[in-house]
């Protein structure tokens, strides 16, 4: 008896070949009718056929599917049989009946590039090549369904030979694959100096690893942005680079040609080698080896060093072509400022940093930097998620009762928006201090709400409560435009909400919710908190001391104004200016101490308090030596967790009850310290036992509160030695601690918390 | 409701939020002005009230600085200068003055001899009568030594006003920005700051106003004394007034080194700073070359073209700073107090 059935899929199912694949499979078992993909971004298949027919296909559909396609729902429905002589792919249709997730970029494939080595192949030596299992997505996608008229493939209309490998069903790789060509049809490469003229030579990219290797500064056109190469193992060169970009300390990725030459830079496992290999190709933060042959200035003060494989057949060229086989592939921005994406742009803004432009003529409609991963004691952190993770969708649990719009904090930045029972975030945007970077917040905002298809008019607006982040003012002018309410979220808990959201937790629970800075409901600052926390309330139950900030940012700048903020304390005037000036950390940050009697005033006339823990680990690193200015986030801490070796445990941080709450004093451990320092203990010991000494206080506080589990997020929750201390503390009281999975902890993730809590908020509040 | 802090007196946007408040959503429309003059319903420190052929331009300003002496001159020669700067930042040519001083009671009887006595010869100078006031003692500990507040009267043939400000216009300041909050910040943090560098910059601005006004009254739209809230609080007034985007570039801005290292010190930003001597005027694009060569002939040698007016329906009301270290930045209305934000 003939049998009909409608199936609908959702998941990562546009651009990953997934049509093809049905209708292969379609015609193994002999079922007959169509699949197409709908307007939302998911894929309907209608089959008909015997049952026996019908049978085989859904056993084939759960065996037979691509490999990088990843499916949420299978909706299955009975229909009427139409009567269809065979079975088709049908154009895709405009309505969208429910929505799916947007395929991120995704590394070359093995396939891919054993044409690209291989010499009888058309695609022989091609940087472009691309088929349905990988290549660009959302970096050239203007709309979904993902087709090639709504990429920037559109410049490139296929040859006779790829359009007939397009609609050859037996070419497994390229039959109805979106994004394929070939060096007839497709993008070319040509290589540009820094003026603008055009080097003539026969392979630009051959040309390219030959200057790269005497010496000079690239900037490279990819995937979803520009990179600035140079050669990392010359000292000269990284400094060169180091001059010109305006950016003395901040660590630069290495790209290696394979894991091989990776095994000379980094120290490897086999998880660090399937995150490498993953279709995302992260750049991951692995240990550096003591014999390392990279430049000392790629990463100064850091036991880390960001590397990654090249993810285009390009990059593979260009690193065939490097005698060494790695390069530094650092971001192609001005300071400052986003990575360029126009070839126009990279040669204006770029010019001053590079000598030579290796250009492409593929659009890059969305900009998606790299992803960046470390691993935090027993599991593996984001730090950045961009390129191949956004904009996956993360599910949550619960059903969200309105959908959300939400521009989450400042720094780091990326939104998100919320809908049904999910939640997407933008890629990395970056730093909103920065305008240009402030718009291209706005236009990823605008982006996913239209590819996700969330109602403008009716979503509810959510911001973090800082009076004095720039998002802000975009979140009030969208809601002015829109018509729609602003609810405004304290960045901590927005940092606990999104492990809950992670979690599909929606009971209270306690959170430590630990960074550099948040804005707290009493207006100091916050950033050492333990909160008893739902998506519906929360209570701050413990924090770290309230230490003063004397001139407020500046002792962000410069860790040695928070150090004399705590050891104000408990020492009087004349013995802080005398133990600064013992150690000259005045002159060390670069400043004089005749700022000294500047900065006891600024501490006599009320300054802004925090309870931050960010800030005890930069005036740590300041007192031990590690880190005396903050050239870029987080490098203070940074350099002291890199500094910390273990050792006996001295110090421990006292808890005191204070007003209903616990307070981890932080004056009693810098008096220890500095007792310690001068009985001459080693100043790595004492950094890890600060470190330990922290993390251990903080769960001991969440202890008193935790029925069963504890949430740890925030920008300092990916320190290995304060998590490690966190975790065992806890394990051993039984109790279990979750952190953030795929989405950073830091402030790249807020967009999640916030898109929980307002998503779920049944009164609206202002 | 909560109680007044010194935030709401700053001039910046904890000001005029509650003058919004308290005042400004309370007057009747009509009752904000004269008809067919300026009023409070316009935000700049002046008003004028029509006459037949031009305007009688007024300003009111209550000066209380803590401390009342400061390198170059004192609280008299602030409030002349300042009162002064008011009626010519509308087109106005100063013509009298009216006074009223409050005094603690036991302030050096000398101390005040000097402050009025630098205040006349400031207004005697410019030929500017005195012509009203007013003199009162408060009791010890019941106010911070002297208060003056100073009612300027001048006239304006045509008025400069600000919102007539327009994309294409370009932003000049006549010199060097924040000194004379550097100065009194110094003091009050208590550093000793005679015979140093430091100094108020606090003088009229006649000398250069005369002249503009004389040739160039038409291609200046706006023009302001960025005093209290800085060259940061006048640009976010101009921006919002006329919803235009103004950007500026920072390297252009001049800042004396002196004021730099000690804003640098205390983490604020210079343009937040009170100017009290220096002009910012938005002119006409194509006048602006001319301009800023004549005020640099009349002596204000650090002149400079800081920026300029651009349309921009999305981004009104901004004003975009072109930082030294790359990219720009929002330069937001200066807030009371310092809320630190990096993380």
């Amino acid at each position: 008896m003939l049998r009909a059935i409608r199936i609908i899929v959702t998941g990562i199912v546009q651009g990953v070949g997934f049509r093809p694949s049905i209708y292969r499979i379609a015609v193994k078992s002999g079922v007959r009718g169509y699949v197409r993909n709908l307007g939302g971004s998911e894929v309907e298949i209608y089959i008909e056929g015997e049952k026996s027919a019908i049978d085989k296909f859904m056993s084939f559909l759960k065996t037979d599917l691509p490999p990088v396609a990843l499916i949420h729902n299978i909706d299955i429905s009975d229909a009427e049989p139409l009567g269809y002589d065979d079975f088709e792919i049908l154009p895709s249709m405009r309505k969208s009946v429910k929505r799916s997730i947007v395929p991120p970029d995704f590394s070359v494939c093995d396939d891919c590039m054993k044409e690209v080595y291989d010499p009888r192949s058309r695609w022989y030596r091609y940087p472009f090549n691309s088929c349905a299992y990988c290549g660009p997505r959302y970096s050239i996608m203007q709309d979904i369904p993902y087709d090639r008229d709504k990429t920037s493939m559109v410049d490139f209309p296929l040859c006779r030979e790829c359009s007939e490998d397009y609609g050859d069903p037996d070419n497994i790789r390229r039959f109805h694959a979106q994004g394929i060509s070939c060096p007839v049809c497709g993008p070319r490469v040509w290589l540009v100096d820094n003026a603008g003229k055009i080097i003539d030579c026969e392979d630009p990219i051959r040309e390219a690893s030959k200057l790269i290797d005497e010496g000079y500064i690239l900037s490279v056109k990819g995937i979803g942005g520009f990179h600035i190469a140079a050669l990392a193992s010359s000292d000269e060169v990284v400094l060169k680079l180091r001059k010109r970009k305006d950016r003395p300390e901040k660590p630069f990725a290495i790209m290696a040609k394979d894991l091989q030459t990776l095994k000379k830079l980094v120290y490897l496992n086999e998880e660090a080698e399937r995150i490498l290999r993953s279709p995302q190709h992260p750049i991951l933060l692995l240990n550096k080896r003591e014999d390392c042959p990279a430049s000392k200035y790629i990463a100064p003060g850091l036991a880390h060093l960001g590397v990654f494989l090249p993810y285009t057949p390009l990059h593979h060229l260009l690193l065939d072509g490097v005698k060494d086989k790695y390069a530094i592939m650092t971001s192609g921005n001005p300071r400052g400022e986003p990575m360029c994406i126009k070839n126009t742009e990279a040669l204006k803004k770029l010019g001053n940093i590079v000598d030579y432009h290796l250009l492409h003529n593929r659009r890059i409609v969305n900009r998606v930097d790299d992803s960046v991963l470390r691993f935090t004691y027993d599991s593996i952190t984001m730090l950045r998620r961009g390129r191949g993770y956004a904009p996956y969708w993360i599910l949550l649990r619960k059903e969200l009762v309105r959908e959300v719009i939400s521009f989450g904090a400042m720094l780091q930045n990326a939104g998100g928006v919320g809908f049904e029972n999910k939640a997407v975030l933008t890629q990395y945007i970056g730093d909103c201090d920065d305008f240009r970077t402030l718009l291209d917040l706005k236009i990823y905002m605008r982006r996913i709400v239209k590819l996700y298809r969330v109602d403008e008019t009716r979503a509810l607006v959510a911001v973090d409560m800082h009076p004095g982040y720039p998002t802000k003012r975009l979140a009030r002018e969208w809601c002015e435009k829109n018509g729609v309410p602003l609810v405004e979220i304290q960045h901590h808990w927005a940092h606990v909400a999104s492990v809950m959201a992670e979690h599909g937790i929606h009971d209270e629970i306690v959170g430590i919710a630990i960074d550099g800075a948040g804005y707290g409901i009493d207006g100091n600052i916050w950033g050492g908190e333990i909160l008893r926390a739902s998506p519906y309330q929360f209570k701050r139950v413990g924090h770290i001391e309230n230490i003063p900030m004397p001139g407020g940012d500046l002792a962000t700048t410069y860790p040695v104004r928070i150090l004399i903020g705590i050891l104000s304390k408990f020492m009087r005037e004349d013995e802080v200016v005398a133990l600064i000036d013992k150690y000259k950390l005045m002159e060390r940050a670069g400043r004089s101490s005749g700022e000294l009697p500047i900065i006891m005033r600024q501490l006599r006339s009320s300054p802004p308090l925090t309870s931050s823990l960010g800030r005890v680990l930069d005036a740590a690193s300041c007192l031990l030596g590690c880190a005396y200015v903050r050239t870029y986030e987080g490098e203070p801490a940074m350099k002291l967790e890199a500094a910390a070796r273990p050792g006996r445990q001295y110090l421990h941080a006292k808890i005191v009850e204070r007003d209903g709450r616990s307070v981890i004093r932080i004056s009693n451990m810098f008096e220890d310290m500095l007792e310690l320092l001068k009985d001459g203990v080693d100043r790595s010991v004492l950094a890890y036992n600060v470190q330990w000494a922290l993390g251990n206080a903080l769960a001991e506080v969440a202890l008193k509160h935790a029925d069963g589990v504890v949430a740890v997020s925030g920008g300092a929750a990916v320190n290995t030695i304060i998590v490690k201390a966190i975790k065992l503390r806890c394990r051993k009281e039984g109790v279990e601690v979750i952190c953030n999975r795929s989405v950073p902890p830091g402030d790249g993730g807020v967009a999640l918390g916030q898109i929980y809590i307002a998503g779920l908020k049944e009164d609206l509040w202002r | 409701m909560g109680k007044i802090s010194l935030s709401h007196g700053s001039g910046g946007i904890e000001t005029s939020k509650l003058l919004e408040r308290f005042i400004f959503s309370r007057v009747p429309d009509r009752l904000k002005k004269v008809e067919g003059g300026l009023g409070i319903d316009y935000p700049d420190d002046a008003a004028a009230i029509p006459t037949l052929d031009g305007y009688i331009v007024v300003t009111t300003d209550s000066y209380t600085v803590n401390p009342p002496f400061f390198p170059e001159t004192n609280i008299g020669g602030l409030a002349a200068s300042g009162t002064i700067n008011d009626v010519l930042m509308l087109g106005g040519k100063p013509l009298a003055v009216l006074d009223s001083i409050v005094v603690e009671e036991g302030f050096p009887e000398e101390d005040l001899r000097r402050i009025i006595d630098t205040m006349l010869s400031i207004l005697g100078s410019h030929g500017i009568a005195v012509i009203g006031g007013d003199f009162k003692v408060m009791p010890r500990n019941t106010l911070d030594n002297v208060i003056i507040n100073m009612v300027g009267i001048g006239y304006a043939k045509k008025l400069i006003i600000d919102k007539n400000l327009e994309p294409g216009d370009k932003v000049i300041i006549t010199g060097p920005v924040g000194e004379h909050g550097a100065v009194i910040l110094a003091l009050q943090q208590g550093f000793k700051v005679e015979g140093g560098e430091l100094r108020s910059d606090a003088r009229p601005l006649i000398g250069i106003m005369d002249k503009l006004l004389e040739e160039y009254i038409g291609d200046i739209h706006a023009a302001r004394d960025p005093t209290r809230g800085g060259v940061a609080m006048a640009l976010n007034d101009w921006a919002s007034t006329t919803n235009t985007v103004i950007v500026v570039d920072e390297a252009k801005i001049p800042i004396k080194d002196v004021v730099r290292s000690y804003a640098e010190m205390l983490g604020i930003d210079p343009l937040s700073l009170a100017c009290e001597g220096v002009a910012l005027l938005g002119v006409r694009r194509e006048a602006a070359e001319d301009i800023l060569e004549l005020i640099r002939s009349l002596g204000h040698e650090e002149a400079e073209i800081i920026g300029e007016v651009r349309q921009s329906p999305e981004y009104g009301g901004t004003v975009l700073l072109k930082s030294v270290v790359g990219g720009f930045r929002i330069l937001e209305p200066p807030r009371g107090e310092l809320v630190p934000r990096i993380c």
